[in-house]
């Protein structure tokens, strides 16, 4: 499903770049669900941007592929109609676009780009309302404009929101956790693992191995200088918890 | 033509020999004269004029000619229901039945404009306005509620299409107008007069749309009394060079003027938003909100200014806020938000920023599948929607006309 081989990257511009990813590979097969952890700086939000596009990141070695295909040559929305789907660490602000409006457009165009006929009105509200009710949204909240006054909570559950209303191939998930409460945090990890299924990957990038409690990964890789260093099951999550990040990876490299 | 009519302009260059002669053929007129003589004191402004300096119609208007390849736009503004006035380079309709409330005198003769040495192009309109087959002033006077929304559409081929029309609403009447500027003609100069009598209620609209070779000088003043509410809102796309001049004067207590506008320039188009507002009265309310986005070789204009005398301009309450995007590079946004406050118990505020649409808003919209155009188009019609909201039955009709070029 997704394949990473030897990438490397740098943020910014010109003299300014930096190398933050230094040659990392990672394979995660459909079906499974992948976890990413390390330690502040390690790379991990560039790691999700450099997969999903964003300018003033640049790819200056190795490959990534979905499914065979070579996303990293493609603009952001071609990412998306081929299934990549970033659920955002700070999910912004659109004001004055509507919720209903914005998931409306993004369905389609990506239908469009995949040459799919456009989803009808009744069948889009129909949709709508039933991952609403899942995710406990208000529907008021569908009319307001994207994340706009939304507190953490609604904004992270909004995300969870649009990715089932978009159905993408492969999830990239970016501190989901962060600035949820309890409650929130379940919400959220149902909606997350309702979506897991044989034909979809998921990335979860965290910081803490609270989330993975409710979301369980099939792997867990640990990301530091920019490279995987550590690969493991689920209990490799609760040791670095319990020896931090310095203990577990003190053995290893 | 006469040497002493020739020598009214100092160094006169083709296109005001033309506006010379044109006044020339008009009948003698005292009131003509006096407004022509304002105007041709300075001649067509330009960039060395206070206030003309982004906007430069000398520069424009070398000559008066049919433009080779005009622009004439079509209306979007809904006629059905409406009493049409239209002024073409050489003619004049208007509907024959009115309702009751609505008295309409086409009169051949100029009438006085007072403000002609503040804006020459008005005076221009004035001067210009008539001749054999249109009225030198459309006088309208309402005194009724409940009527049809009067249209005015100033369009056609032709060389230069003046028009100038007085509306009066006395005590409490409502009016709803909309004004559809189209191009077709080389030089187009209108002079609109609204005078709002006590607890009068005005809602005005004004489209302006045309091609890289129009010139377009829309001047409208406007008169408020004790209590009255005047809306405009106004959606323009620009020209060769587009200026929509209004000056507001609160002349008594507790007037209201709401002054919105969006302007959406591509290359070769220019158009500018100038307002001047003053608070000749106490306790008088102002708010202003003009939104713009430009492309590569656009250019957009604004010049706001709210002027409160020192004695009658207490308790005055007024905003003014601008903002731009500049959506490609080589897009030109020029402002200029005045506050001249002399009155010391007053709340004025003002707000101007011009910028690139948000790079996390862009990846944002694109990582969802959203193209970069759409989302470019999204982001811009959100951004200027908030300046068109006030215009009732014709919002959807402007947003429409704003999305379709966003879209191009």
């Amino acid at each position: 499903m997704l394949k990473i081989e030897n990438l490397t990257a740098t943020v910014g511009e010109a003299e300014e770049a930096k190398q933050i990813i230094n040659g990392l590979t990672l394979e995660v097969p459909a079906g499974e669900v992948h976890a990413i952890m390390g330690p502040n700086g390690a790379g991990k939000s560039t790691l999700s941007y450099v997969l999903t596009g964003r300018s003033g990141y640049e790819v200056t070695g190795g490959s990534a592929t979905l499914n065979g295909d070579d996303i990293l040559e493609m603009d952001p929305e071609e990412r998306a109609a081929k299934g990549m789907f970033l659920s955002f660490q700070y999910p912004v602000e659109i004001p004055g676009v509507p919720v209903m409006t914005f998931v409306r457009t993004a369905m389609n165009s990506q239908r469009k780009l995949r040459g799919e006929d456009e989803i009808s009105a009744p069948d889009f509200i129909k949709k709508s309302r039933e991952i609403a009710k899942q995710l406990k949204l208000d529907a008021e909240m569908l009319k307001r404009p994207v994340n706009v006054g939304f507190s953490g909570g609604e904004k992270k559950r909004l995300e969870i929101y649009q990715m089932m209303m978009l159905e993408p191939r492969f999830l990239i998930l970016d501190e989901t956790d962060s600035g949820l409460d309890i409650d929130a945090l379940k919400t959220v990890a149902e909606g997350v693992n309702a979506m897991r299924s044989p034909e979809r990957g998921m990335l979860v990038i965290t910081h803490y191995q609270r989330l993975l409690d409710y979301i369980k990964p099939d792997k867990v890789h640990v990301l530091a200088a920019g490279r995987i260093v550590k690969t493991g099951g689920p209990d490799l999550a609760h040791r670095l918890e319990a020896e931090g990040y310095d203990g577990v990876l003190g053995e290893a490299v | 033509m006469t040497t002493a009519l020739r020598d009214l302009i100092a160094n006169p260059n083709a296109a005001e020999l033309e506006l010379i002669a044109r006044y020339g053929m008009l009948p003698e007129d005292a009131r003509r004269e006096r407004a022509f003589e304002a105007f041709a004191k300075g001649g067509l402004p330009h960039r060395r004029v206070e206030g003309w300096h982004w906007t430069d119609f000398k520069a424009a208007l070398p000559v008066i000619e049919t433009p080779a390849e005009t622009g004439v736009a079509a209306d979007p503004l809904p006629t059905e229901g409406a009493l049409v006035f239209s002024f073409t380079p050489t003619g004049f309709t208007w509907p024959e039945d009115l309702p009751e409330g609505i008295r309409v005198l086409a009169k051949p003769e100029a009438q006085a404009f007072g403000a002609s040495e503040d804006m020459p192009l008005g005076a221009l309109a004035a001067a210009l306005a008539g001749g054999k087959t249109k009225p030198g002033t459309l006088m309208i006077e309402v005194t009724g509620q409940d009527l049809p929304r009067l249209h005015f559409r100033f369009s056609g081929d032709g060389e230069a299409n003046f028009a100038r029309v007085q509306i009066i609403l006395r005590p409490g009447a409502k009016l709803a107008i909309s004004e559809s500027y189209l191009g077709g003609a080389g030089f187009t100069a209108s002079l609109m007069e609204y005078s709002l009598q006590a607890g009068a209620e005005f809602s005005r609209t004004v489209y302006q749309r045309a091609g890289k070779a129009e010139v377009l000088a829309a001047t409208a003043a406007v008169q408020l009394d004790e209590g009255a509410d005047y809306r405009q809102t106004t959606l323009a796309f620009g020209s060769k060079l587009s200026r929509l001049e209004t000056r507001v004067t609160h002349q008594e207590t507790g007037a209201k003027a709401t002054l919105n506008a969006a302007y959406l320039c591509a290359a070769g188009h220019h158009a500018d938003i100038t307002t001047e507002v003053r608070h000749g009265a106490p306790a008088c309310v102002t708010r202003q909100l003009t939104k713009g986005a430009v492309l590569d070789g656009g250019r957009g204009v604004y010049q706001g200014k709210f002027f409160v005398p020192r004695n009658v301009g207490q308790k005055t309450d007024a905003d003014m806020q601008h903002n731009a995007l500049l959506l490609e590079e080589g897009a030109e946004v020029f402002a200029k938000p005045e506050l001249e406050i002399y009155a010391d118990d007053v709340e004025c505020a003002h707000g101007n920023t011009s910028g690139a649409l948000d790079a996390n808003q862009m990846f944002y919209m694109r990582q969802r599948g959203i193209a970069e155009e759409e989302a470019r188009a999204l982001l811009t019609e959100a951004f200027i929607a908030e300046a068109l909201e006030e215009t009732g039955e014709l919002e959807d009709v402007l947003r429409e006309q704003a999305r379709a070029w966003l879209a191009r």
